[in-house]
C-alpha cells in the first residue's frame, strides 16, 4: 500500500487507498481530514498557531494553523470531499521539555487550541483526538477507512 | 557564506571541547573524541529531511541560552549511548534508563552545555545564561522537532553540530547542538568584527 509522509509544515491528500503518515510528533499537531463516501483524506502536520506574514512572508500554508486548516479542506475538496462530509481528527501537540514553556500555556497547547478553533470555525466535527502530554507520537491516517493510529515510543498503538 | 560556515565550525570547535573536556573530567577521564563540527544553513522545509522518518529512540537534554545573544542548546544521545553514560555515572550496570541514571544525565547534560555557553561567553565578552535544562527521552524527530518549534523557526536556521564518540570500546556517541537566533547570531559576529557576514 501507497505511504505517504507529512513533513513539518506540509499538507498531503490521497484518494481512495493508501496511509498518510507523520513520525514525531511533538509539539507540532498533527490534523487529518476524511470524507468516508468519496474516500478522500487529508493531513496538515502544524507546525506554530499564528502564521507570521512580515518575518515568514513564505511560509508553507501548512505550517501555521491559521492558514494549514483553509488550505487542508481546500485541497480535500479539490481531491473529491465535501466540506459537510468532513470528520477531524488530531494528535500531538506535547509539552516534551517542561523548561520550554514560557508563559502558562505551552507551544504544544497553544497550537492544539489553534487547530480546533480554525475547525470549530469551518464547523468541521472532531471525532478523535490523543493530544497533549509529554511523549512524541507517530499518526498514520488509513485512506479507505478514516481510521487513524497513533503510536507512542514503548506503548501500544491506539485507534482514534 | 563559506566563510560563516567556517567561523561557525570553529564557535562550534570551541565550545564541543570546553563541554567534552567537562564531561571527560567526570567520566574519570575517559577520552572523548570531536569530529569536526559540522555548521550548515538548512531551509524550513530541508529540515524535514534533516529530521528524517526514522524512529530511532534518543535522550536530549534542552537548554535555552538568554542574555546578551540568544539561542538553543542540546545534547542528544542515541539510546543505546544514553546508558552507557548513565551507567558510567552511577557506577551502575542497567540495560534500561532508570530515574536516577536520568538524573544523572540531566546533570551531565547541564554541565557540558553550561562549559560550550561559558566558552562562547569568555570568546565574545557577551553575557550568556544558560536557563533551568529539562531531559526527555523520546522518538528523535519529536525531540527535534519540539526544539525547532520552541525556537519558532522562520525560513531559515542555522545549525551548528558536534559528533563526539569515545575510542575505546564502549558505545557511546553523541551530538552537542547550537542554534542561535537569527539576531543572536548577528551579536556574536559583530562582537567578533565579523559584520561582513
Amino acid at each position: 500500500m501507497q505511504e505517504v509522509f507529512v513533513n513539518m509544515g506540509q499538507i498531503r491528500v490521497l484518494q481512495t487507498s493508501g496511509i498518510l503518515t507523520t513520525v514525531g510528533l511533538g509539539s507540532c499537531v498533527g490534523v487529518t481530514l476524511h470524507d468516508p463516501v468519496a474516500k478522500v483524506g487529508a493531513m496538515a502536520h502544524v507546525f506554530l498557531a499564528k502564521s507570521r506574514p512580515e518575518r515568514d512572508p513564505n511560509a508553507l500554508p501548512g505550517k501555521y494553523a491559521d492558514t494549514a486548516i483553509p488550505a487542508l479542506i481546500s485541497q480535500a475538496i479539490a481531491k473529491g470531499a465535501r466540506q459537510e462530509r468532513l470528520v477531524a481528527k488530531l494528535a500531538g501537540g506535547a509539552n516534551l521539555f517542561a523548561n520550554l514553556a514560557t508563559n502558562n500555556l505551552s507551544i504544544g497547547a497553544q497550537n492544539i487550541e489553534a487547530v480546533i478553533q480554525q475547525l470549530n470555525l469551518f464547523k468541521i466535527p472532531i471525532i478523535g483526538k490523543d493530544v497533549a502530554g509529554n511523549h512524541g507520537r507517530k499518526m498514520r491516517l488509513f485512506i479507505e477507512s478514516g481510521i487513524v493510529v497513533v503510536t507512542t515510543a514503548g506503548q501500544e498503538s491506539i485507534e482514534i | 557564506m563559506d566563510a560563516k560556515l567556517d567561523f561557525l565550525r570553529e564557535l562550534g570547535n570551541i565550545g564541543a571541547s570546553h563541554g567534552t573536556t567537562a564531561l571527560s573530567k567526570m567520566l574519570h577521564g575517559e577520552r572523548l573524541t570531536l569530529v569536526v563540527p559540522e555548521a550548515e544553513m538548512l531551509s524550513f522545509s530541508e529540515l524535514g529531511n534533516f529530521i528524517g522518518e526514522t524512529e530511532e529512540i534518543v535522550a536530549g537534554v534542552y537548554v535555552r541560552m538568554t542574555g546578551d545573544a540568544e539561542g538553543h542548546m542540546a545534547f542528544i544521545l542515541p539510546y543505546p549511548s544514553a546508558v552507557t553514560l548513565a551507567n558510567m555515572l552511577t557506577m551502575g550496570s542497567d540495560t534500561e534508563l532508570t530515574e536516577i541514571g536520568k538524573s544523572a544525565l540531566l546533570e551531565v547534560g547541564n554541565i557540558l552545555i553550561t562549559s560550550y555557553i561559558n566558552a562562547l561567553s569568555a570568546l565574545t565578552n557577551l553575557t550568556l545564561y544558560p536557563s533551568v535544562p529539562d531531559i526527555a527521552i523520546d522518538i528523535s524527530a519529536a525531540i527535534w522537532q519540539s526544539i525547532l518549534v520552541n525556537a519558532e523557526i522562520a525560513d531559515q536556521v542555522t545549525l551548528i553540530k558536534t559528533i563526539f564518540t569515545t575510542p575505546n570500546k564502549i558505545e557511546l556517541s553523541g551530538r552537542i547542538i547550537f542554534l542561535p537566533t537569527e539576531a543572536g547570531f548577528a551579536k556574536i559576529a559583530e562582537v567578533l568584527g565579523l559584520e561582513e557576514f
